[in-house]
């Protein structure tokens, strides 16, 4: 909480030392609110006034030129709708001046940051030269450009250093990501596809769909229930079995009677050495219906005294194909695929435990059981807890297991999922990417999209804080 | 902003094309090109507009000895599948020859299968290719989303380039090909090729011809010779074929969603409960083996199969796994309520379709018969051209006539989006019998449960 109320006051400050600058400035610093070069001219400091001039006018430019237009449209997203006549003298199709749905959207979004950017710009750079004003007031020393430039070179350098990639995830993640929330908002599909058809503001409707409030296909809300089931069932199991099967791995390969150490390590780092893709779908093909493994269990006659038991009707064993049993198998899958990772890491963590603290346990006459809980377990944990949270919430969103064993691979057999497109076996994430991609639901995809955000965050916050505030991570800082 | 930069690029370069090459160097025309050139994309819409529909057909007529117009290029993009690629190349290079007086092109060629054309395409209609091919279960959607140019709308333009009218393109193409590549009475694409359609391949050394004139006889020769034959029911594709023999339909409304009567009772009489029975009953026979979706190749080459429910693309499969005995025929018929019905299918068509943002329309040329009859060689596509498909060379192929045999029965495949995953769950619940075949109510509520997912709105 005290983190909380000391951004606040950072913002408060923000705002509060703005107004202090508008009200105690000079002309120079009144004069900045309306042009930006007029603070630093007064305080001759030429160079800056006219970028800081030319910076204004490619902004207004941009405002007028391309801003206004679009950010005009952006209530609607557009009324005129395509309409095109084909010309056989030109061999082409001829359009009206038409809008673009997404187009408006996108660039409405773009002068948003924009003008969110240039407020700041224009706040921050009036109480910029109010400070020069009290500098100079004071007979500090004003600096030269090329002062200023070395000050960016010097204390200032860590502006430089984050300069580039604080902008690129504003351009890269942070605009699209604010255009996939408006999505959500919109009825962007299939039906509404620009540039030929509009799409338009729907409000909440597309949320109370996702969660069973009808309008479209009725079983949505209940393909949203199980599918959000079985993501976070996934997730706790696929984050404990590798988590634990990681320490485990890593103690035996470490024991101190166990031979050939390199070799063993090695061994199990080759499934991440081979492409994930790669060995997911030959484990999915060998594990298929009338795959190798269903071929030899049906020679040794597992697969016969299995159906007698009455475990499964078919003459194969389903093991990706029928729910229960492709649950199952998924997590195996993903035990053999992620175990090596944790053993890495976990690897590391026990070659750092301090000796002295398991010798002075066996001195104790602890048995290694009690070794392992009371002492290796409390040690790794307070280390890689912050780590599992990661790995959970990266779980819920662990698209390549799921997708690579069981897309056009797995057809369920539940009518009421099925008419959602949906399956047992997918995750929310693996849901959203056949929306996209063969339905082209863009407004379900956002909103799912965002609800998943909703989740890992709220999970991401919560357990951190417990987590950290037990190991006592910041003890480190 | 540069898409709409390259299209302003692009439509002045064809104004100048088409203005030079219509006035073959007169005064007139070189000030029309002047002025298109410098004016803004509206007018020069207008100065087209405003000129004479002769200026076209002058353009046709002065083609065989204008030079003039070689020195100005036409960008197209041609995307057509992988295994097309050296074909095409070579289409492409007559394409560039047939019509070099008309202009110089660069045409860059892109891999794109015909089967995930419309994912690529949907996803950015304006960056997609010109020119593209694709299956013809996708021309629903790539016409919803406005991506397909009308040809009739293009007629008088064709018939003054190429001298052929869209009439002339439907009469030498079949009825079935016409028919796929055609909504809402309008033609939006060419056929290319066709055979899409699936059959079954046998081994003769195991089945007589009377074995696999019924499933019944099929499967219980199979039995005795201790083999299997593979279908695949976990697709709509495949497994609507049991529907479409017993008399039921499909249709594609124009808002996109799918009519669909499995739940009642055909025009031949026959209940959707009757052919679920069907299916129940031949999926549960110990020598049918329900094969997944795309898996048939595998599966054949496996050598536990004596037959095989596949398409035109598994015959190199089938002639190494079945050796001497390949042979391939029309589909058996199943047993429902107590008559013998044929089995149908599903007749798909490759066509080539252009995109209604380009700037020319070029892919007559793909498709002309030469082109057809190339492509059959080069890749066994069954032609749709029906000179092509008297060639000698094409119905000594023992595949390609056993689907020209199946596609008697064959309806063209007009389905919507959301038929595909309802109907590939009810295969599967077919193929695991999850269903009782004793069960009437139970099997009616799927297939009603079936129709409320197919029939649903497209979001």
């Amino acid at each position: 909480m005290n983190k909380l109320k000391s951004g606040v006051s950072a913002v408060g400050r923000f705002f509060g030392d703005f107004g202090h600058a508008v009200a105690d400035g000079d002309i120079f610093v009144k004069l900045s609110l309306v042009w930006f070069g007029a603070g630093y001219l007064g305080r001759k400091q030429y160079i800056k006034a006219i970028i800081m001039t030319a910076l204004e006018a490619l902004i207004i430019a941009y405002t007028v030129l391309v801003g206004i237009p679009y950010i005009s449209d952006f209530g609607t997203l557009g009324t005129v709708q395509q309409e095109s006549v084909f010309n056989p003298v030109t061999m082409q199709n001829e359009f009206n001046d038409y809008d673009n749905s997404f187009m408006i959207l996108l660039f409405s979004v773009i002068t948003l940051v924009v003008w969110a950017f240039t407020i700041y710009i224009w706040m921050y750079n009036v109480k910029n030269v109010y400070r020069l004003q009290k500098d100079q007031e004071h007979g500090k020393h004003v600096n030269n450009f090329r002062e200023d430039l070395n000050d960016y070179i010097n204390q200032k350098f860590y502006i430089v250093l984050l300069a580039l990639p604080i902008a690129g995830v504003v351009i890269f993640t942070v605009v699209p990501l604010i255009i996939m929330i408006f999505v959500a908002f919109t009825n962007y599909d299939q039906n509404h596809m620009p540039p030929s058809a509009l799409f338009d503001w729907v409000g909440l409707d597309n949320f109370i769909n996702l969660f069973g409030g009808g309008g479209m296909t009725v079983s949505f809300g209940y393909a949203f229930i199980r599918v959000l089931g079985w993501t976070l069932v996934w997730s706790f199991f696929a984050t404990l079995t590798t988590y634990f099967g990681g320490i485990l791995m890593a103690l035996l390969v470490n024991g101190k009677t166990t031979m050939w150490k390199p070799m063993w390590r090695v061994l199990f780092m080759i499934t991440i050495a081979v492409p994930q893709f790669v060995s997911l779908l030959l484990v999915r093909n060998f594990f298929a219906d009338n795959g190798i493994m269903n071929t030899i269990l049906q020679n040794i006659g597992l697969t016969g005294f299995l159906q007698d038991i009455g475990l499964i009707s078919s003459n194969y064993i389903p093991f990706l194909t029928a729910p229960g049993w492709a649950h199952v198998m998924i997590i195996i899958i993903n035990i053999w695929i992620g175990v090596p990772y944790q053993m890495l890491i976990a690897n590391g963590v026990l070659m750092n435990i301090p000796s002295e603290q398991l010798e002075s346990a066996a001195i104790d006459g602890a048995n290694s059981w009690q070794t392992f809980w009371n002492i290796t377990m409390p040690y790794v944990f307070s280390v890689t807890g912050p780590a599992l949270v990661t790995d959970f919430v990266k779980n819920i969103n662990n698209f390549n297991v799921i997708y690579l064993l069981t897309s056009n691979f797995y057809t369920t057999t539940n009518q009421a999922m099925a008419n959602s497109q949906a399956k047992e076996t997918d995750l929310l994430v693996t849901w959203l990417f056949t929306l996209t991609q063969d339905y082209y639901n863009y407004k379900m995809a956002a909103t799912i999209g965002i609800v998943i955000f909703v989740i890992c965050a709220v999970f991401t916050l919560v357990a951190f804080n417990r987590v950290v505030a037990r190991t006592g991570e910041g003890d480190f800082a | 902003m540069s898409k709409i930069k390259k299209l302003l690029a692009l439509v002045m370069a064809l104004a100048m094309v088409l203005s030079l090459a219509a006035c073959g160097g007169s005064d007139s025309s070189s000030d029309t090109s002047t002025d298109d050139t410098t004016t803004t994309e509206d007018s020069t819409a207008d100065t087209e507009e405003a000129a004479d529909t002769e200026e076209a057909e002058d353009a046709t007529e002065e083609t065989s000895g204008d030079a003039t117009a070689s020195g100005d290029v036409i960008s197209l993009t041609v995307w057509g599948a992988e295994e097309d690629q050296t074909l095409l190349a070579e289409l492409v290079e007559g394409f560039k020859e047939a019509y070099a007086d008309y202009a110089t092109f660069d045409i860059q060629i892109g891999v794109e299968s015909e089967s995930t054309a419309k994912d690529t395409i949907l996803t950015d209609i304006e960056a997609a290719a010109d020119v593209f091919a694709f299956a013809d279960d996708q021309l629903a959607d790539l016409v919803n989303a406005g991506a397909l140019q009308s040809f009739d709308a293009l007629n008088d333009a064709l018939v003054a380039y190429t001298g052929k009218s869209v009439e002339d393109i439907e009469a030498a193409n079949g009825a079935g090909s016409v028919a796929a590549a055609t909504m809402n009475d309008t033609l939006y694409a060419f056929p290319m090729g066709g055979g899409n359609n699936y059959f079954l391949y046998y081994d003769s050394s195991v089945l007589s011809e009377e074995d696999v004139a019924s499933w019944d006889s099929l499967l219980a020769a199979a039995e005795a010779a201790g083999k299997q034959v593979g279908m695949t029911l976990s697709s709509g594709w495949y497994n609507a074929s049991f529907f479409i023999g017993a008399g039921f339909t499909t249709s594609l409304n124009d808002d996109g969603t799918t009519s669909i009567d499995w739940n009642g009772t055909s025009s031949l009489g026959y209940t959707g409960v009757d052919v679920v029975k069907s299916m129940l009953n031949i999926a549960s026979n110990s020598a049918f083996m329900a094969i997944a979706d795309g898996d048939i190749s595998n599966q054949i080459a496996s050598g536990s199969l004596c037959a095989a429910v596949s398409g035109t693309w598994d015959a190199e499969a089938a002639q190494a796994a079945f050796g001497d005995g390949y042979a391939a025929t029309k589909l058996p018929t199943f047993t429902c309520a107590g008559d013998q019905v044929q089995q149908g299918c599903y007749s798909g068509f490759k066509l080539i379709g252009v995109n209604a943002y380009s700037q020319n329309a070029g892919s007559e040329y793909l498709t002309n018969e030469e082109s057809q009859t190339a492509r059959f060689e080069a890749r066994q596509l069954a032609p749709t051209n029906t000179n092509a498909a008297a060639n000698e060379a094409v119905s000594a192929n023992i595949a390609i006539a056993a689907s020209s045999a199946q596609d008697v029965y064959g309806v063209v495949q007009s389905v919507g989006g959301k038929f595909w995953d309802p109907t590939a769950t009810f295969g599967e619940m077919i193929a695991q019998q999850t269903l009782d075949v004793n069960d009437d109510d139970a099997i009616q509520a799927a297939l009603d449960e079936l129709v409320v997912g197919v029939t649903a709105a497209v979001d």
